[in-house]
């Protein structure tokens, strides 16, 4: 019998910029908020029992509503969901009252090993089945709707037969999920495969996406060829920039993340690129009413 | 020959734990041959548990070579590959690894400046506690002091080391100024690892003491604690201890044998 989490009203994440709080930006955060419209933690990074990050998240709490996106329930293994991690998120979520949650449409463990990296799944239809099974069982053991996001990937099997955006469209669709809708990890796989990022964006239903990511990334050049590398740790490009700005062009104004995780940078330099996307949100806005 | 998922899960992570090249035939050629594509996946994961390790000991890292920690990261993640979705559970079990790593034995203080830090990580993410009551406490009757088990701190750790690895976990802290020497014959050290409020301490302990709080966390009462503690150094001063412990919110509660009371 799956367990309800939050009984109280969670707030709602807004149709503008968040950003991600980092530990070390909890002082500045909680103590002269800055002007972003709501804030995305790891949920992982808040699976102890207490201490500065709990504390720092409740009192950040006050300030925003605040979104849960984990990297570790491993939504596509072909292992048994982790009981375990999902008790951790429900009790999380019981103490956060999060406005969303999400996860990867990708695995991450086999056989009790985690690789704690988004490993791409192979876009099957045995791989579907699975995958739907899975957020189905997420989403009663939590009792809540989870948002399902789109991972930059690396390599592609043999063996997938379906697009990657028809297979994450027809998972949401099937399991009744939401998407997060990454659009620098569309562009990275995108550049690594091969394919038209428009496709990929135009093919994804407005009334899933319900959250979109943004971040920078980094292109190592070899001798025989370039690869992106969804690295979150600089700027977002220019290229990804007008994407988004098509992306809600189309489906309209989305809480849009600005995603940046290592080589941290000031606080103010992620205020900035929120800035920057909730003035494009604002354009599209005033475009739309026009 | 299509591999079902749960088949090609396999290959993978064995082609990244252990460079089997079975899954190379499921992948595409693509900017480079496969076997390339899934390098950068094996790049990421180990580079992404490194930095996990690294983040949990810092001391460690900068004790090391850069090279010498890469080594010893990369032989810790192929025998203890992380068991959860949370990488804060990965690294419990890096000192015990370093105390049997070969390349590691010139350094025969790493493995307890690693025990350190872990107690520093498990501290800083412990639960929370109400200080001991003294109304409570002052309730007792004389008579079952003895018989009082008392519980410590959630974050509460305590380590015993041949080493000074306090003074080599002060020095190697980024901000500490002042003369980095350490004079390993300064000999051993007992701490009591404990956050307060949102910060980790680690406190240098008499050998009484130290022989106290590990009896009480052991869970044996207070007369049996004391006796220990005596028996380590003939002039612990039990009051003394209890007053600091208590005020210092490491004793957080305590029951009388068979008795809970708050």
């Amino acid at each position: 019998m799956p367990a309800r989490a939050a009984t109280r009203v969670s707030a709602p994440i807004p149709a503008r910029a968040g950003i991600g709080l980092r530990a070390p930006h909890y002082r500045d955060v909680t103590e002269t908020p800055p002007d972003v419209g709501w804030l995305e933690v790891h949920s992982e990074n808040y699976f102890g029992d207490g201490g500065a990050p709990l504390h720092y998240l409740e009192r950040a709490r006050v300030h925003y509503p605040v979104s849960l996106h984990g990297v570790g329930l491993s939504l596509g293994s072909a292992d048994p969901l982790n009981r375990e991690h999902l008790r951790k998120l429900q009790q999380l979520i019981a103490r956060i009252e999060p406005g969303l949650v999400s996860d990867h449409l990708s695995w991450s463990s086999i056989d009790g090993r985690y690789l704690n990296d988004l490993l791409p799944l192979p876009y099957t239809e045995e791989a579907l089945d699975h995958i739907v099974a899975r957020i189905v069982e997420t989403q009663e053991f939590l009792g809540r709707r989870i948002l399902v996001e789109n991972p930059s990937s690396y390599l592609r099997y043999r063996h997938s037969t379906i697009p990657e955006w028809e297979f994450l469209t027809a998972a949401a669709e099937r399991a009744d999920c939401d998407i997060l809708l990454d659009v620098n990890n569309v562009y990275v796989s995108a550049c690594n495969h091969g394919f038209d990022p428009r496709v990929y964006l135009r093919a994804i239903p407005a009334d899933r996406v319900q959250e979109i990511h943004l971040a920078g990334h980094t292109v190592k050049h070899h001798e025989d060829g370039d690869i992106l590398i969804d690295t979150h740790n600089t700027r977002v490009c220019d290229v990804v920039w007008e994407l988004y700005r098509e992306t809600v062009a189309r489906l309209g104004l989305r809480p849009t993340l600005i995603e940046w995780d290592s080589d941290l940078p000031a606080l103010a330099v992620l205020v900035e690129e929120a800035a920057m996307a909730d003035r494009i949100l604002e354009r599209v806005h005033d475009a739309d009413a026009a | 020959m299509t591999p079902m998922l749960r088949e090609l899960q396999r290959e993978f992570a064995d082609g990244i734990w252990n460079d089997v090249p079975a899954v190379h035939a499921h992948i595409c050629d693509g900017t480079f041959p496969a076997a390339r594509h899934l390098q950068i996946y094996r790049h990421n994961t180990f580079a992404n548990l490194t930095d996990a390790l690294i983040a949990d000991y810092p001391v460690v890292h900068r004790l090391v070579a850069e090279g010498f920690f890469a080594y010893a990261a990369d032989s810790y993640i192929r025998r203890h590959p992380p068991r959860s979705g949370n990488l804060h559970d990965f690294g419990g079990n890096f000192a015990g690894f370093l105390a049997a790593f070969p390349a590691a034995q010139t350094l025969p203080y790493l493995p307890d400046v690693a025990r350190l830090e872990w107690a520093w990580q498990e501290a800083y993410h412990a639960a929370e506690a109400q200080p001991l009551s003294l109304d409570a406490l002052a309730a007792v009757a004389p008579e079952h002091y003895g018989s009082l088990v008392f519980r410590l701190h959630p974050s509460a750790r305590l380590l015993a080391s041949d080493y000074p690895v306090l003074r080599i976990w002060q020095v190697n802290q980024p901000d500490f100024e002042g003369d980095p020497a350490v004079d390993l014959a300064e000999g051993a050290a007992r701490l009591l690892v404990v956050r307060h409020g949102l910060d980790v301490e680690i406190e240098p302990l008499s050998v009484g003491e130290y022989a106290w709080l590990a009896a009480l966390a052991a869970g044996r009462p207070l007369a049996a604690a004391t006796e220990a503690a005596l028996a380590a150094a003939a002039d612990f001063d039990v009051a003394q201890a209890m007053q600091r412990h208590v005020r210092s919110v490491t004793l957080t509660g305590f029951d009388v044998m068979n008795d809970i009371t708050p």
